[in-house]
């Protein structure tokens, strides 16, 4: 099938696409290189609290001393499981949803859902232990504006996120994030081919619908009664047919909106796979109905091709539903809140400390420059005016640029040379 | 060359006598004889025009039962009959057999195929297995319709080249001979004109002067012959160049054509590597552009959502087309329908091992720059 063909060359299939085992061995790996880095890190700064032998005041992290206090052993840290990050994340997803609805106007439903794809591929590679997931969600909604032509400036943006954070934290681990990305920004999702489906499925409805290019012997009255005739679905009042496709098609948005965001269903499925297992969540008879019209001419016959596809495709799209019925909301069950609190505090004490300021770095090379050079300056002199600030900076980036200079195959600056030059003769 | 023929074919016919109305060229001195050669049977002109005008007939001379027609009769061209015989079988045999030398292997293959060739014309002349003869050369000349046909059309260009050739050179003598001639003309004008000149200088001059004068004079003529005979030189030369990329010419329309190589009844042709014929350009590669497998695009669907945007003319203004929006929502609802991941992905995987879980360490390990300070 030619569209299948398009669909595989996409950077989704490619790159963000994973059987159940790969997954959960990916995360499992992500999970277990980030908890050795971490207990190697929290011995590190025991260690360096140990030869300072003066009191903890100058420690990084005081969930450190908390630990230490208790037991010297480094056993006792207690890092998040697989799991747990899973739950975390899922938990960030639902706070992009909320924080996404809180502005005027809220943000289209397709940018927060790319945002959440955003931060369930960027935790497949790395770990709410390393990376706390609430300076990397708000990062994560920016760049989905961007990317889904949604403009928003920075400081609008800025503006919308509670808590004190401010423009330069929310980009700050942007390159972090489109790193681990691989930078691939596409993200397929299955809002529009649910719109295309119901589209059709109107058309029908109304006896205007077209046969599949592999039935061409339907015609359109044809389809007209076969849909006319649909059982209805359980626990529905018979109505007419545009209604329940309204119905049908409310549904299964909700549907995508929610279940396929919060799951592992993008990694597991394609679009077109998602949104027909939404369909046939919300109106089970119309669902196969409208796959019987697209893969049904076919005939009893077992072994040809479109048969087969059928078949195929009706069991990977029940699994696919399943997993979608597998939701539930997090405001709406007690349990996980409570479990989320545990996590929450668990996290707390096993973060990662040389990760919890390092974010700074990140920042974009010129607000870091100024403020490693600001705090440089405010250490050398107290009153130093801004234009010697700018001079020191000036002065230390050549020293440093002549000390790189020697190294350097290609040589310096070219601009740096010729002024160097003119100044010589 | 008619003419000499004409005689020919009228030296002894001053008492021959037309088999068939016997009439002599005493009785009628413009009197012609025509051969058939189905039968090679000589008879008169008149007799021709009488037997043959209404239709084919038998041939009228005794024993001979060849069925004649009027427009295959013809003038004798030898005087011998046999030898006319000859010469008619062999143009025919030739006609099919024209296989060129450059379609074989080897010079011993051409060689075998001339004497083929020699050895049916001689079947033919003198009747020896004539039915066979025949037979061979009418499947072969069936078999290979078009390489008999492309080999003529090669035999007819060469020549028609080669009478072109022929007529250049003739013009290119015709200007050689008229340029020398007038250069013959000029340099005789210059010469009296030179003469006359150094008359009336000695006329005008001193007496003193006249023998330098007359050697003056003399040094002009040799001069101008000098500069004429090195500027002949160069004309010949021009020519005798010209004449080298003439010779040259012939040798590219001989072009080997030969279609099929699988004539079984002459050996050792060459394998004919028939160019695989262009395909005409496609631009998507065989891909049907607009074809899709899962659905067929309307012009138009039911909306109540879109159906205003029809009529908005400040959206259809800008370029707005419903179409673009039909065609992609459908693309996507279908885009990746067939593609089961779990197989496939894990197909990948098997394929090349470490393909997902080495990038996806690689990926944690890069995104964490600050990694270096952990170790």
């Amino acid at each position: 099938m030619i569209e299948d063909d398009f669909y595989r060359t996409s950077s989704q299939f490619r790159l963000w696409s994973f059987t159940e085992d790969s997954l959960r061995s990916l995360r499992r790996n992500t999970n277990t290189l980030a908890s050795d880095r971490v207990r190697d890190a929290l011995r590190r700064a025991r260690e360096a609290r140990k030869s300072a032998s003066s009191s903890a005041v100058g420690t990084p992290n005081p969930n450190a001393s908390d630990a230490d206090s208790k037991t010297g052993d480094e056993k006792d840290i207690e890092c998040l499981t697989p799991e747990e990050e899973q739950d975390l994340v899922r938990y960030f997803c639902e706070q992009i949803v909320q924080l996404g609805e809180s502005y005027k106007p809220p943000l289209p439903t397709i940018v927060r859902a790319t945002a959440i794809q955003y931060l369930r591929r960027f935790y497949l590679t790395n770990s709410p232990m390393t990376y706390h997931p609430k300076t990397i969600m708000p990062c994560v909604l920016f760049i989905a504006t961007k990317t889904d032509n949604y403009y928003m400036s920075l400081r609008q943006f800025a503006n919308g996120v509670p808590g004190d954070t401010s423009a330069e934290d929310i980009i700050a681990p942007e390159f972090l994030v489109m790193q681990s990305l691989r930078f691939t920004f596409d993200v397929r999702h299955p809002f529009r081919g649910l719109e295309g489906g119901i589209m059709e499925l109107n058309a029908i409805s109304q006896g205007l619908g077209q046969p599949a290019p592999h039935n061409l012997q339907q015609t359109s009255d044809d389809l007209r009664r076969a849909m006319l005739s649909l059982p209805l679905p359980p626990n529905t009042s018979s109505s007419s047919i545009s209604d329940r496709l309204a119905r049908a098609h409310h549904n299964a948005r909700e549907i995508l909106k929610s279940a396929a965001q919060m799951t592992d269903a993008y990694f597991f499925y394609t679009p077109a796979q998602i949104w027909l297992s939404a369909l046939l969540l919300a109106d089970r008879p119309l669902a196969e109905f409208y796959l019987d019209t697209k893969l049904g001419g076919a005939g009893p016959d077992p072994t040809h091709p479109l048969t087969q596809l059928h078949a195929k495709l009706l069991t990977t799209l029940h699994n696919c539903s399943t997993l979608l019925q597998s939701y539930k909301p997090l405001a709406s069950d007690p349990d996980q809140k409570k479990a989320m609190r545990r996590i929450g505090k668990k996290l707390y004490h096993c973060q990662n400390p040389e990760k919890v300021n390092n974010l700074a770095g990140q920042k974009r090379i010129p607000a870091a420059a100024a403020a490693t050079a600001a705090t440089a300056s405010a250490n050398d002199h107290d009153h130093a005016t801004p234009e010697s600030e700018m001079e020191q900076i000036a002065k230390k980036r050549k020293v440093e640029g002549d000390a790189r200079r020697k190294d350097d195959i290609f040589g310096g600056e070219l601009v740096m040379e010729r002024t160097r030059e003119r100044q010589g003769s | 060359m008619p003419s000499s023929r004409e005689a020919m074919v009228h030296r002894g016919d001053e008492d021959e006598v037309c088999p068939v109305c016997k009439s002599s060229r005493y009785l009628n001195p413009d009197m012609r004889f025509l051969i058939n050669p189905e039968c090679y049977h000589k008879m008169c002109e008149s007799c021709v025009d009488r037997i043959f005008s209404s239709g084919p007939a038998n041939c009228p001379v005794a024993g001979c039962h060849k069925t004649l027609r009027k427009n295959r009769f013809r003038k004798q061209t030898f005087e011998d009959i046999n030898v006319e015989r000859e010469v008619d079988i062999r143009r025919r045999v030739m006609t099919v057999l024209n296989r060129r030398e450059e379609e074989f292997d080897s010079k011993l293959d051409w060689d075998n195929f001339l004497e083929q060739r020699e050895e049916m014309i001689f079947n033919l002349v003198n009747k020896v297995d004539v039915a066979k003869t025949e037979a061979n050369l009418q499947k072969y000349a069936a078999d290979n319709m078009s390489s008999i046909r492309a080999n003529q059309a090669l035999e007819a260009k060469e020549v028609t080249s080669f009478q072109e050739r022929q007529n250049q050179e003739q013009e290119l003598a015709r200007m050689r001979r008229q340029a020398a001639r007038e250069e013959y003309e000029n340099e005789r004008k210059e010469i009296l004109a030179g003469r006359e000149d150094v008359l009336t200088r000695l006329a005008s001059g001193q007496p003193a002067d006249a023998a330098a004068i007359a050697r003056e004079g003399q040094k002009v003529i040799l001069k101008k012959s000098s500069a004429r005979r090195s500027e002949e030189e160069r004309i010949r030369q021009k020519q005798a160049a010209l004449r080298g990329t003439d010779a040259k010419k012939p040798g590219q329309t001989t072009a080997t054509t030969a279609e099929e190589a699988g004539s079984g009844l002459i050996k050792g042709l060459k394998k004919v590597k028939t160019p695989e014929p262009e395909k005409p350009y496609d631009p998507f590669g065989g891909m049907v552009p607009n074809k899709r497998d899962y659905y067929s695009l309307q012009d138009d669907y039911p909306s109540s959502y879109l159906d205003p945007i029809r009529q908005d003319h400040r959206m259809l203004a800008g370029g707005y087309d419903l179409q673009e929006y039909y065609s992609r929502t459908l693309l996507e609802a279908f885009a990746g329908l067939g593609c089961f991941i779990d197989e496939e992905v894990s197909k990948r995987e098997a394929n090349s091992f470490n393909f997902v879980k080495p990038v996806g360490t690689h990926g944690a390990l890069a995104a964490t720059p600050g990694s270096q300070g952990d170790k």
